[in-house]
């Protein structure tokens, strides 16, 4: 456990220390919570929200990187089809509270179990387009990996940990213009039981790298809270 | 390093979160934990094997170990009691390489129950005597007193649905049992 935290806290002074300098660097608490339902054998129901709230930012002025500041709340609910025990495909829809304009986003994914004798990877293909009221829709193309990891044996049982590494691409288009995103995370699953887990970690997001001179990291302080019924 | 304290402030509330109350099912353990009665047949057994990895299982209140290693470039996992008595011998092969009559047979099942399969794993099962099954590993010798089955990991679809299943095959390719393999929830994976 102590080892997990050194290696959290590691990651999170190397992220510092790199690159708060040059660009822009924006951090803050990420928690997120998901409920799960069955609707039958084959239709299941996810209903997600997740909160950006920002604590430190660089460029915020010259005297005040430290200050709470909102950034955005998601509410996002998923249609789900089991297609085979391995193939999952979803349609969704979100809706985003932030400074501004407030934006509709309709989401569709496939995703893709692979176990493996002592880990599972998850694959999941993504495609979402944001409507604005002035402005052209946003077009994005993801693909996420992620790993879950047992802690204690070669499969996680209700009461023991695991560990969880993620990353995810994003490729985006909106009038002409298009950008690459990247997500990594890294963090410490708590497999309370197959109803209710619990991940804390780290969401290291790296975006504009196809925008001149304006490149920026996000470090996320990640709660996530994942409930079936 | 105000941020680092920051978040190792927040990250140390992660540690009383977490509750004892542990069913526990399988852990991983050092070899020095292993009893002696268990390590001996083992030392007989696989003479040249230095990476293993040892298991401590419960189960339905019953204790037992278990061995996870490479033998011939096969895995092999070995379960045994802890009064050192051999539970059995699992070999992960491909499904082409086991034996022919049985392979035969159990495609045949697979056809007829399933408009749609795909074998996950394979692997042979090996039950009988320690010294039968030492022989077996480190002579190459097959008693007849040894009995083989194919435990088979499989994706079946058919009107009543589409499962994972765990089939036990006897040495002919006949149906023992089988059991459904419940995955367990992907939303981590999906959300």
């Amino acid at each position: 456990m102590r080892n997990h935290l050194f290696l959290l806290i590691t990651i999170a002074l190397v992220c510092q220390k790199q690159f708060a300098q040059d660009n822009r660097f924006i951090s803050g608490f990420f928690p997120e919570a998901s409920l799960s339902y069955k609707l039958n054998k084959t239709y299941s129901v996810t209903h997600k929200i997740e909160s950006q709230n920002g604590v430190y930012d660089n460029q915020s002025s010259l005297n005040d990187e430290w200050k709470y500041k909102h950034r955005q709340t998601d509410l996002q609910t998923f249609l789900g089809r089991r297609l085979t025990p391995f193939i999952k495909v979803d349609i969704g829809y979100q809706y985003r509270m932030q400074d501004g304009e407030n934006t509709n986003r309709t989401i569709q994914q496939i995703s893709i179990l692979q176990r493996e004798s002592n880990l599972r990877l998850g694959h999941r293909i993504r495609t979402d387009q944001t409507f604005f009221k002035n402005a052209a829709p946003l077009w994005r193309v993801r693909y996420r990996l992620k790993s879950q990891i047992p802690l204690q044996g070669f499969e996680v049982d209700p009461g023991e940990k695991y560990l969880s590494f993620s990353n995810e691409i994003i490729y985006m288009y909106q009038s002409a213009e298009d950008d690459i995103e990247n997500r990594l995370t890294g963090s410490l699953g708590f497999y309370f039981n197959d109803k209710n887990k619990l991940e804390i970690g780290l969401d290291y997001r790296t975006d504009d790298y196809l925008v001149e001179n304006r490149f920026r990291h996000r470090l996320w302080f990640k709660v996530g809270f994942y409930k079936s019924l | 390093m105000k941020f680092t304290y920051f978040l190792l402030f927040i990250l140390s509330f992660s540690q009383f979160t977490w509750s004892q109350t542990k069913v526990e099912v399988e852990k991983r353990i050092k070899k020095n934990e292993v009893p002696i009665e268990v390590l001996n047949w083992f030392k007989d057994a696989y003479e040249d094997i230095s990476r293993v990895k040892w298991f401590y299982q419960t189960e339905n209140d019953e204790v037992s170990y278990e061995a996870k290693l490479k033998h011939k470039k096969r895995k092999h996992s070995v379960e045994i009691n802890p009064d050192g008595n051999i539970i059995n011998i699992e070999v992960t092969v491909n499904f082409d390489d086991i034996e022919s009559i049985a392979k035969q047979q159990i495609e045949t099942y697979f056809k007829n129950t399933y408009s749609k399969f795909k074998i996950k794993k394979t692997q042979i099962q090996y039950l009988g005597s320690n010294d039968d099954l030492e022989d077996m590993i480190d002579e190459n010798e097959m008693s007849e007193d040894i009995t083989t089955n194919y435990e088979i990991e499989f994706y079946g679809k058919n009107k009543k649905g589409k499962e994972l299943w765990e089939g036990l095959f006897d040495s002919k390719g006949e149906l023992i049992n089988r059991r459904k393999i419940k995955i367990k929830s992907t939303d981590i994976l999906d959300y």
